[in-house]
Parts: structure tokens; C-alpha cells; sequence
């Protein structure tokens, strides 16, 4: 496959971390691509590498390539031109784009259409609110993952757990944890229940606590998912997220 | 009179949660647990399994052999063994909320009241760590001790909960002690109970085989006598015995490898479509392949034992001197066999299976080869430029599929070579697949026998096995006759050549 990644400068360093995990379980082509539209300079930047990885516990290694391009000037606003000729033809193409989708730039919409999924991560966001509410935009255009949505994963399971029970008639939720997933377990909860829930937030690195009517959620097993676990698990998911989708269809009329 | 039925409405926090499949809480007991396999398989398989989060909540192991030892002298055994042998590095947390739950208990079956420690342990298990009395007994134990554990446990099953049984191959001797064992085991166990393990079944690629031909639609139009012109599947191993002789020289290749892995991946090969893939459909279409088996003449066998020789540069001793095995041994290391699967698929299409210790290196495949083509416009050198197509499913190592095309050589003129097209799984998936052992642990305590091996299916591959040794109570093979780190001996060449075919180059 190829993965495409869209780097702002301020994501550089995770994004690294992030694929030297990953390139052992999805030997791939990744094609980094790091927009500098603020240099003086009209230039592409190139570096190819291959990165290889000790196949664990068996002989011999895989090799993946990694090509890094530094986008300066107005190349930045051209990259789907850069990408297109260096994809693996015929295989899936993902695209995972670090920090708040710019809806309005031409980056995202030209990147969208040479991608096949489109993969972020909510907890990213530092306006989570404002780019939940444009996010709908973009679901006919491409199929969209969540990485938050997916970190999110084991407390929809202790939720559920609760069904039928009081929850079906739920009135308030309270989470402790990031305001990306914070907002989409109240989206979820919004949309499957189909009816309106006042949400209580109080921020956390992670999720610690759901509370729903005052009640807390059991807390679920520990799921030890690294970073790069958590893209390559979405790097496995081909079809469209119609749950999903709702979950962020229901945020309208965000609290503050 | 109208009837009113009472229908829970569904829920609809479940929708489109993609959930993993966690098994019910449970207890395993592994009966041999002081031996090599629970120490190099089945240990490193749980500990995968807790290191992923796929093992129950609430779940126990208890490890139940004759050495003497206390719980925790067998869980720093168990965990010398997991750093040793687990394909993931050790992480203490993990082992910590891991090895809370393991217990031992010293018993040998033959003694009075050795059952009743396991089932107070078991209880204990129930009552501490609320595994609901669902009970797995895992029994990686001699066939001949098998008897005993089943009647002993089945007479204490619980009331309460579920009970399933895995039997580690060699599940009986031979079609008549197959049954007999099948008899016993159905005295106190349902056959949805019964766990039969060929590990071979857990193996990604194996399960890549159906895949391979039912999710792909070009190859299942052509997986057919029109288009095939023989298969041809190896099992081969460098290995010698490994101090396995008393196992080994009672059993011998054809029960060690041909009753179950090699007529398993057979079975695959040539099954039907099944309608679905549940336990039942899936065995009944293998279990039809095995039935239409046609039972090999004497000539179409071939037995072989390795004399001395050279694997990997290193000298190796012939099996008659190998440790523990008598010097006038007759056990066969090596067989070879032409089957025919005689149904309107595969009718006049051979299969010509081999299976061999001391051979020159590991390798388990599976080669489709294909009719050549009727007539190449070219003008050849030789027949021979133009090789047949060949679909090579490799199994182990190097997992992964190759297909053998021919292609022009660059240049003037019209060369043809043959090339091939790879699909190396570690190239393109995930490494580090999951063993075998985990993935079959697992389906167990889901209740899942789809890669276990039902009764009639064991019955009718002894049935074969029994049919092709039966000529060789009658004579005796001049032993040894291959050196170790050939590919076998002489006669199985001439077996295929006979064909006008010959074993693939390897």
C-alpha cells in the first residue's frame, strides 16, 4: 500500500516515531510529505530511504520505503501532483493527515482525491469543537478514520455492557479525558440512543472516567496500543464508518 | 388463542462496534505440563494471548504432571519458558497479572485420588478467580495415557458451565484404536466438546489457502482437472529425531506427518467451496476429499529411513544410530505417495505427496502445477524453455504464494525463462504471525472448531494410512536407503518419473 502522511512542521517528530511502528507491520510505501509554504524558496526537497526491519523471531528483514519531501513555497499548495507519481499503483492508498484538517486549503481536498481513507486523530486538534462541525464535509468525498475514535473503542464496549439497564434512558454524561474523545463518546451516545445528553468535561491526557447519570462506567482493561498499533489498526479498516459518521453528525450545538 | 412473544429490543450501543473475540471465563488445565511442548508451545501461546488482551477476564491455568513441584517453582518454570520461547519480549506487568492465575498440581493418574486434586484445584480456581466452572482439559499427554484422564475427568465434569477437550495428535494408532479412542472420548464428551489439534490448521498460511481459492476469482475456475496437471505437496524436514525415538519409532513418518498435517493440507487443497465457513461446513466438504481418496497400490509408495550424511556442512548420524532407536530398526523417515482424489473434479489428476527427516532443508508447499500451454506460437530451443505454470503455496518458512510464469528474456530473438511473482506475507502483513498454538487455544475457548479435526475425518485418514501400510508387514526395505541431506531416496525419484514428471527443483 502507500501511505501518504501530511506533516506540519510541529508533528515532525511523532509522526517519525509513529512510522518507525508501524513500518514493521505494514511494510509499505510511506511518502512523507512536510509543507513549507512559508520559505522563500519554489523547490522540492527529496529523501529516499529504506528502512528495514528484523522480522521478529524469524530469519530476514522487511524493507519499506520511506520518501520525505520538503514542499517549499508554492509547492506546498500542489502536493497531490507530487504524490501521484510515486504511489504503488493499484494498491490502497491512505492518507494520514497530523493536526486539524485545513478544509479550507488546497492541500486536503487535492490529497482526498488521490486517497483512498483518510486518517486522523482528534486528540490532535486544538479546536476540536470547530472541526468537528465541518467534518461532515468531507464524509462523501472519502472514507474518514478516527484514531481517537479508535482509542474510544473499549469504553463503547463497557457502555454497551450496560444495555438495556438505566442507559437507554441516560440523561447526562460526564467524561474525564481529551475534548476529542470526549466529544465523540457523546456523539456515540447522542446518536445510537437518539436523544439528548448534557455532557460535563473535565480534561485529561486520557480517558480516566465516564460517568453516565452520575453512575461510572467500569473501567476497561488496559489495551497497551501504541501509537503506530493504533494507525496500523486503522490502516486495516477499508470500509466507510457509518457510526462513526453519526457520532460526529451529532455534535451539533456544541457546549462550551 | 393469540401468543404473545416477549422480543428484546436490540442494542444499539452495539451497532458497528468491531469487537474482538474474547472467549467466556474459563479454567485450563494442561495434563503434561512438565513437558516440552507446554514449554515451548503452549505457554509462549498464552502469554501472547494475555500480552494482546485476548485471553478471558477471569481465567486460570493449572498445570497438572507427576514432577513434584509447588506453584511457584512451576511458574518460574513456566516463566524461564515464556523469556525463552514467547515471539514477544517479556514485559513484567503482563506475567505479573498472568501468573496469579497459574496453579500446579503433582499428580500421576494411576494413583488413587490424583483426579480429585485437580478438580479441588480447578474448584479453588472457580471460587478466587471466578472462572465459572468452565473447564478446558488440554491433553498433551502419551496416547496411552489419554484413556485414563478422560474417563477420570469426564466422570467429575462439572454441572455447571462448559467442558471441551483437546487431544494433541497422534490421536490413536490406527483406524481400529482411532475409534476406539473416539468411543471413549464420546462416553462423556458431546463431539462439539472434542478438540482434535493438527497444529498445521493454525497456521496463517494454511488458512490463506482458502482464502487464496475462495476469495479470488481467478484461480477457482481453473482449480480443476482441465487445468491441472498434478500438485505435488512436501512436508520435508532437516531435522533429525531430536531424542524423540520412543515417540518416533512406533509412529514413523507416515503416522507422524501423513495421517494428519499432509492429508490435512490435501483436504484443503481439494475441497469444494464451503457454503459458509462454520466448523461443520468446512470439515464435511474435507471430509468428502478424504472419503474420495483412492486407496494406493504398493507401487505407488515409497518408504524411505536416512542413512548417515551431511545437513548444512555438519556430519549427521544415520536414524538406526541415532540414540534409543534399535540398529536393525525398520521405521520409515521418509514416504512418498501418488493419490488420486477420485471425484469429477480432480478425476486422473495425481497427487504426489513426500515426507522425510534429514532431507536438505525445512520446507513445507504446496505446488499447483498447471497444464502446459497447447502450443506456443514460439520457435524453443527445447520444451523445456517453456516450463509449465506452477502456483506454489509455501506454508513454512518464508510464508507466502509464488506463482512461475514465463517471461522473454531481454534481447533479440525469443527467449522464454521462468520467473516468479511473489507474495511474501512478511512483505506486505504484519510480521511476527501469531503461532499456531494461539490461534487454535484460542478458537477453543470460543467454542470454535472450524482448524480441529472431527472424528470421521480422523477415522478416514486412518483408514488410508492403515490401507497404505498394510503391504509392508510383508516385506522388508533394504534400510537405510537415502543419505541424510538428500531429497530421498532413489525410488520415490522413480515413482514420479514413471509419469513423465519429476519432484519439483527446490
Amino acid at each position: 500500500m502507500t501511505h501518504i502522511a501530511w506533516v506540519p512542521e510541529r508533528w515532525v517528530d511523532a509522526a517519525t516515531d509513529t512510522l518507525a511502528g508501524m513500518g514493521e507491520r505494514h511494510p509499505s510505501r510511506t511518502i512523507l510529505l512536510f509543507p513549507r509554504p512559508d520559505e522563500p524558496r519554489d523547490e522540492l526537497d527529496g529523501e529516499v530511504d529504506l528502512r528495514c526491519f528484523v522480522r521478529a523471531g524469524e530469519q530476514g528483514q522487511v524493507c519499506s520505503e520511506v520518501i520525505s519531501l520538503q514542499l517549499c513555497g508554492p509547492r506546498a499548495n500542489a502536493p497531490a501532483s507530487v504524490a501521484v507519481p510515486l504511489l504503488v499503483p493499484d494498491l490502497p492508498v491512505f492518507l494520514r493527515w497530523r493536526g486539524e484538517p485545513d478544509f479550507d486549503g488546497p492541500a486536503l481536498p487535492q490529497l482526498t482525491g488521490v486517497a483512498d481513507r483518510l486518517v486522523l486523530d482528534a486528540d490532535e486538534w486544538s479546536d476540536c469543537d470547530a472541526t468537528f462541525a465541518r467534518l461532515p464535509e468531507i464524509f462523501d468525498r472519502i472514507t474518514v478514520s478516527d484514531i481517537a475514535w479508535a482509542k474510544l473503542q473499549p469504553w463503547r464496549e463497557a457502555c454497551a455492557a450496560l444495555w438495556p439497564g438505566g442507559i437507554a434512558e441516560a440523561d447526562s454524561l460526564r467524561v474525564a479525558g481529551p475534548r476529542g474523545e470526549t466529544l465523540l463518546l457523546w456523539g456515540w451516545l447522542q446518536a445510537r440512543l437518539e436523544r439528548r445528553l448534557e455532557l460535563e468535561h473535565e480534561p485529561a491526557g486520557e480517558v480516566e472516567l465516564v460517568a453516565i447519570d452520575g453512575d461510572e462506567v467500569p473501567q476497561p482493561r488496559a489495551t497497551r496500543a501504541s501509537a503506530s498499533d493504533l494507525l496500523s489498526d486503522q490502516l486495516e479498516i477499508f470500509s466507510r464508518d457509518r457510526i462513526y459518521e453519526e457520532a460526529v453528525r451529532a455534535l451539533e450545538a456544541v457546549p462550551a | 388463542m393469540s401468543v404473545s412473544t416477549k422480543v428484546e429490543a436490540p442494542n444499539p450501543l452495539e451497532e458497528g462496534l468491531r469487537r474482538r473475540r474474547t472467549p467466556e471465563p474459563c479454567a485450563l488445565t494442561i495434563f503434561g505440563a512438565s513437558g516440552d511442548l507446554t514449554q515451548r508451545k503452549l505457554f509462549p501461546a498464552l502469554y501472547a494471548l494475555a500480552v494482546r488482551n485476548l485471553l478471558p477476564p477471569k481465567f486460570g491455568v493449572v498445570g497438572v504432571a507427576r514432577t513434584e513441584m509447588t506453584d511457584e517453582e512451576f511458574r518460574e518454570k513456566m516463566k524461564q519458558a515464556i523469556q525463552d520461547h514467547a515471539r514477544d519480549g517479556f514485559q513484567q506487568d503482563v506475567w505479573d497479572e498472568f501468573a496469579e492465575s497459574i496453579r500446579y498440581v503433582a499428580t500421576d493418574f494411576a494413583d488413587q485420588g490424583g483426579e480429585e486434586h485437580v478438580v479441588k484445584c480447578l474448584n479453588e480456581l472457580d471460587e478466587k478467580h471466578g472462572t465459572a466452572a468452565n473447564r478446558i482439559y488440554y491433553l498433551a499427554v502419551p496416547p496411552s495415557a489419554i484413556e485414563t484422564i478422560v474417563v477420570e475427568m469426564g466422570k467429575r465434569r462439572s454441572a455447571e458451565g462448559w467442558t471441551r477437550v483437546i487431544v494433541e495428535k497422534p490421536f490413536g494408532y490406527d483406524l481400529e484404536t482411532a475409534r476406539k479412542l473416539n468411543e471413549i472420548v464420546h462416553e462423556y464428551f458431546a463431539e462439539e466438546e472434542i478438540f482434535r489439534i493438527d497444529h498445521y490448521l493454525g497456521k496463517e498460511t494454511v488458512q490463506n489457502m482458502l482464502v487464496l481459492r475462495f476469495a479470488n476469482g481467478i484461480f477457482e475456475p481453473i482449480w480443476n482437472r482441465q487445468f491441472i496437471d498434478h500438485v505435488q505437496i512436501t512436508v520435508a524436514e532437516s531435522l533429525g529425531i531430536e531424542g524423540r525415538a520412543d515417540y518416533y519409532e512406533r509412529a514413523g513418518a507416515v503416522r507422524d506427518i501423513i495421517q494428519n498435517h499432509l492429508l490435512q493440507l490435501l483436504a484443503l487443497t481439494a475441497m469444494e467451496p464451503p457454503i459458509d465457513f462454520t466448523a461443520e461446513s468446512v470439515r464435511n466438504e474435507k471430509v468428502k476429499v478424504l472419503k474420495a481418496l483412492h486407496t494406493p497400490g504398493p507401487k505407488h509408495v515409497v518408504r524411505g529411513q536416512y542413512g548417515p550424511g551431511h545437513i548444512e556442512g555438519e556430519e549427521v548420524p544415520g536414524y538406526r544410530e541415532e540414540s534409543d532407536v534399535a540398529p536393525d530398526s525398520m521405521t520409515e523417515t521418509y514416504v512418498a505417495a501418488k493419490l488420486y482424489v477420485d471425484n469429477w473434479r480432480w478425476a486422473d489428476t495425481p497427487f504426489y505427496i513426500r515426507t522425510g527427516k534429514r532431507l536438505p532443508r525445512r520446507e513445507t508447499t504446496i505446488a499447483i502445477q498447471f497444464k502446459r500451454a497447447p502450443h506456443p506460437p514460439f520457435e524453443l530451443d527445447s520444451d523445456d524453455a517453456l516450463r509449465p505454470n506452477v502456483l506454489l503455496i509455501h506454508i513454512q518458512p518464508d510464508e507466502g504464494v509464488s506463482l512461475a510464469v514465463g517471461a522473454k528474456v531481454p534481447g533479440q530473438g525469443m527467449s522464454i525463462r521462468t520467473v516468479h511473482m511473489d507474495f511474501l506475507y512478511g512483505g506486505s502483513f504484519r510480521t511476527g504471525l501469531p503461532e499456531a498454538y494461539e490461534r487454535l487455544i484460542l478458537d477453543c475457548m470460543l467454542g470454535d472448531a472450524t482448524l480441529f479435526t472431527r472424528s470421521d475425518e480422523v477415522e478416514e485418514q486412518w483408514a488410508l494410512v492403515d490401507a497404505m501400510v498394510a503391504p509392508w508387514k510383508r516385506d522388508r526395505p533394504n534400510f537405510p536407503n537415502y543419505e541424510a541431506g538428500s531429497w530421498g531416496p532413489v525410488s520415490a525419484d522413480e515413482l514420479i518419473h514413471r509419469d513423465g514428471r519429476s519432484w519439483r527443483r527446490h
